[in-house]
């Protein structure tokens, strides 16, 4: 065997003080004994949460960190070395997380030139590796255009351009897909599998979503700074409930495979942990099909929206038009001809791809946006009129994405404050108004008189929804709630909306993951380049495979891996909302055969995941 | 996301493609010789110079017009004030305001001279040439100097970035402006001081967003093998070729024929 191409010995790596960093605590290892090691040609993941180490093993390969301790080398080069790290960029090439803060140039092509233009190369060559690269990804077209006018997945593959400009042997993912839509990221990590099969280019893909590791012929699991475990994909999730214990998701498949075979004492094979396909022929071969039902004692009755359809009517949209201006500095995608309505206590879904004008839809519910045409009735009140915005907004609170960048105030208490205080609510409520927001976000009170910039992403984002809690809306608008956090981060996130909707108030909710969807809303309104598809209950959205299809989404994990069975048992139910409610549904219809049969001999299919 | 710097009119005009050096030159130049004149026939013959230059930039001549609205009034301040405190003859006399007649001549001059200049500067520069390449342009005139210290590459990198994130920024204002007036801010009504502190709540986060994005396209440049101007070359070098020349011939011609017009005429 020849070397492998990156080598770590017993890394350690703390870092000193960070600028404007996520958390303040002291000489803390980042990075802790670490040793991998990664052959050239291979497609390996590093999975963990954020602040798990992972983007500094990114950065203390390629020489912008420098390890404390440990012995590393890129193809023999060290990066420790000053003229080392420079001549181990050139041939691998990093990747990060926001697609606006690695562009540098005003064109597309003068920004895939950057990287060979450093490396003072001919203008010819030049000149034949950005037209090579643009063609690679795709981009050719835009080639004059300037990057802010390109969508977030464009910008991640100009990126990848920039690099490939370089032609690296070697391409780094620190998070790459973190902030693009599922139909994006699909179409982003496609480009990966191509660069590394036909380019033969190593992927280090450094992630936290389940399905990229998939792909990975390795993966190493990071907790804390250290390597948990590594292995195949299958033998990493195989281990589902460590992996979970550790802030973690498996894939829907794993999951409910792992719940059947152990409610019935059978232990999980390795391959059911592999792929979809391979999890569905070791149930197949571990349990008959029945011909009727078990009795459903343990399924629980789901609760139908209560009452929904006697409440009042909170939101009233009618033939919603809206158009930005062409002189703007800011733009966005259109609206055209939108009619649905909310009722109180409802929680209402909102989805589509990037650009299908979510945004734009919720920004017209408390007046940041006026209607070119149509109109729209918020609680009895016109948000286009002047006069009704003030008494609206002091009933509807609208969270933006990313709300963690308008945090401004010196201390996480007087942001909180903020709202509240510009309600004109009296000194002595508001104190405990603040107490009560943080206690439904899980803040602890020290952080109350703490800077909100000492704090990490997902901490930064519960101060930003507190902040709006404390204003008491009667009507609560989400646009991507959970959008870049881990699962961990997500499900909190997720949790405290459940537990907001269960009060009583009302709750819109945008986003692309069909997960989160199904799991809290009732109904799901569907939009795509502006136009409104459907407005349905939840479970009949994600039943439509045609509706999906046309809008550019896949139905949720579960309910498509469950799909798998539903020719042979044409009345499974698909409505399951969780990999538990999924495990219950299956349950009914399966017969456990006496002995575990031997497990199948079948290599899971890279790749094959949902 | 449609947002225009400058005022760059995109065409492909032979004057378009000019080497940015020559036209920063030139411009310098014909700056100067506009300072060499004064009599009519000599402005005539520039002016006619320009429209010439016009119509080779395919350029709507509204278009150029347009950019002189911003020094009318100077230079009609330029007039007037000419005009009240020239010398006599006087052509007009009412109540203690004399009207001088060499006044009104010479403040005609000067306002004509700024309309030109504007006039000059925009046709060559900021209307036919990208601000990219008005910097590239700068970059290579002040390379020489950088063996003194002075940061020709960094300046233009930084002109690069600043454009490059203008579009960015301005919507990351407007986000942080909607989330705020979300929340109950409100950034149009009160007086002076208290739209200032308002303007707090967007300024803190808006900063503390272009620092984060600064260092982490920081980050990025180093892992692109960027480590300053030195040895790095060009996807468009700049070429100063013979049309770039012949560009060089015609301005020097031009000059010296409305020059002698100013003399022989």
């Amino acid at each position: 065997m020849t070397r492998p191409l990156i080598e770590l010995e017993r890394v350690s790596f703390a870092y000193e003080s960070r600028f404007l960093g996520d958390s303040s605590a002291g000489r803390e290892w980042a990075v802790e004994d670490i040793s991998l090691e990664l052959a050239r040609g291979s497609h390996v993941a590093i999975l963990g949460r954020n602040g798990s180490g992972k983007s500094t093993l990114a950065r203390l390969i390629t020489g912008l960190e420098r390890a404390d301790a440990g012995r590393l080398s890129f193809a023999g080069l060290n990066p420790l070395d000053e003229e080392g790290a420079w001549r181990i960029r050139r041939r691998c090439g990093l990747i990060f997380q926001n697609p606006d803060n690695q562009l540098v140039a005003t064109t597309v092509e003068e920004d895939v030139a950057f990287g060979p233009e450093n490396l003072g190369l001919p203008a010819a060559e030049i000149r034949r590796r950005v037209d090579r690269a643009l063609e690679l990804v795709g981009l050719t077209q835009a080639a004059s255009r300037p990057p802010s006018e390109l969508s977030g997945g464009q910008k991640q593959k100009l990126a990848i351009a920039g690099i490939l400009a370089m032609e690296p042997e070697c391409l780094i993912l620190d998070e790459a897909t973190s902030m693009l839509d599922p139909a994006s990221r699909r179409s982003f990590m496609e480009l990966v599998t191509n660069l590394h099969r036909h380019e033969g280019i190593t992927i280090l893909n450094i992630t936290h979503n389940m399905d990229e590791v998939l792909a990975a012929e390795r993966v190493h699991v990071l907790d804390e700074g250290r390597i948990l475990m590594s292995g195949t994909p299958a033998e990493i999730f195989r281990n589902a409930s460590r992996i979970r214990s550790i802030g973690l998701d498996v894939p829907a498949f794993a999951a409910i495979s792992e719940g059947l075979l152990a409610r019935h004492g059978f232990p999980l094979p390795l391959e059911a942990a592999g792929s979809a396909t391979a999890a569905e022929h070791v149930l197949r071969s571990y349990f008959s099909l029945r011909e009727a039902p078990k009795p459903a004692d343990r399924r629980p009755v789901q609760t139908p929206p209560a009452a929904a359809r006697e409440a009042e009517t909170v939101v009233l949209v009618e033939s919603l038009s809206y158009r930005y201006p062409r002189a703007g500095a800011v733009s966005g995608p259109a609206i055209d001809d939108i009619s649905f309505q909310v009722r109180r206590g409802e929680f209402f879904g909102i989805m589509g791809q990037s650009g299908s004008g979510k945004s734009t839809l919720i920004q017209h519910l408390n007046g940041l946006l006026r209607p070119t045409t149509g109109r729209v009735t918020v609680l009895g009140h016109d948000p286009g009129r002047p006069a009704d915005i003030r008494a609206l907004r002091r009933r509807v609170q609208l969270l933006f994405q990313y709300p963690e960048h308008q945090l401004f105030a010196e201390t996480v208490r007087e942001d909180i404050a903020f709202g509240p205080l510009k309600l004109g609510v009296p000194a002595d409520q508001i104190n405990e108004r603040i107490t009560a927001a943080a206690r439904i976000t899980g803040l602890e009170p020290e952080w109350l008189g703490r800077s909100p910039f000492e704090l990490s992403g997902g901490e930064k984002r519960r101060v930003a929804l507190a902040g709006i809690l404390a204003m008491q809306p009667e009507l609560l608008i989400l646009d991507e709630p959970a959008a870049g956090l881990d699962p961990a981060g997500r499900d909190e996130i997720l949790s405290y909306l459940h537990e907001l909707s269960r009060s009583g108030i009302t709750i819109i909710l945008v986003s692309h993951s069909m997960e989160d969807l199904a799991r809290l809303t009732d109904r799901v309104a569907v939009l795509h380049e502006g136009r409104l598809l459907a407005v349905d209950r939840a479970e009949r959205i994600f039943a439509d495979r045609r509706l999906l299809a046309r809008s550019g989404m896949s139905p949720p994990a579960c309910r498509s891996f469950l799909g798998r069975f539903a020719g042979d048992l044409p009345q499974l139910d698909l409505d399951v909302r969780t990999a538990e409610a999924a495990v219950d549904a299956l349950d009914l219809w399966l017969e456990p055969r006496q002995a575990a049969p031997p497990a199948a001999p079948r290599t899971p299919e890279a790749g094959d995941g949902e | 996301m449609n947002f225009t710097i400058g005022n760059y009119y995109p065409a492909a005009s032979p004057l378009h493609r000019v080497d940015p050096r020559a036209k920063i030159l030139g411009s310098l130049a014909l700056m100067v010789t506009l300072f060499l004149f004064s009599r009519p026939p000599a402005m005539l013959a520039y002016t006619l110079f320009l429209l010439v230059l016009v119509r080779v930039a395919r350029i709507p001549l509204r278009l150029l017009l347009g950019t002189l609205r911003p020094v009318l009034t100077l230079a009609l301040i330029a007039l007037i004030a000419n005009i009240l405190t020239g010398p006599a003859p006087w052509f007009w006399q009412w109540g203690i305001l004399r009207f001088s007649q060499p006044g009104m001549v010479t403040g005609l001059t000067m306002a004509l001279r700024l309309c030109l200049l504007i006039l000059t500067t925009q046709l060559l520069l900021t209307l036919t040439t990208t601000p990219i390449l008005i910097a590239d342009g700068l970059e290579a005139l002040f390379a020489p100097f950088a063996r003194f210290g002075f940061p020709a590459h960094e300046l233009a990198m930084m002109m690069s970035i600043a454009l490059r994130f203008v579009p960015t920024l301005a919507e990351e204002a407007d986000k942080i402006m909607k989330a705020q007036s979300s929340r109950g801010a409100d950034y149009d009504t009160g007086g002076v001081l208290a739209r200032a502190r308002g303007l707090i709540s967007v300024l803190v986060p808006l900063f503390v967003s272009a620092l984060k994005r600064a260092d982490e396209l920081a980050t990025a440049m180093e892992a692109r093998c960027y480590r300053g101007g030195e040895g790095r070359t060009k996807l468009r070098p700049l070429v100063f070729g013979r049309s770039d020349a012949l560009f060089c011939l015609l301005l020097a011609l031009a000059m010296a024929l409305v020059l002698a017009i100013e003399h022989l005429v």
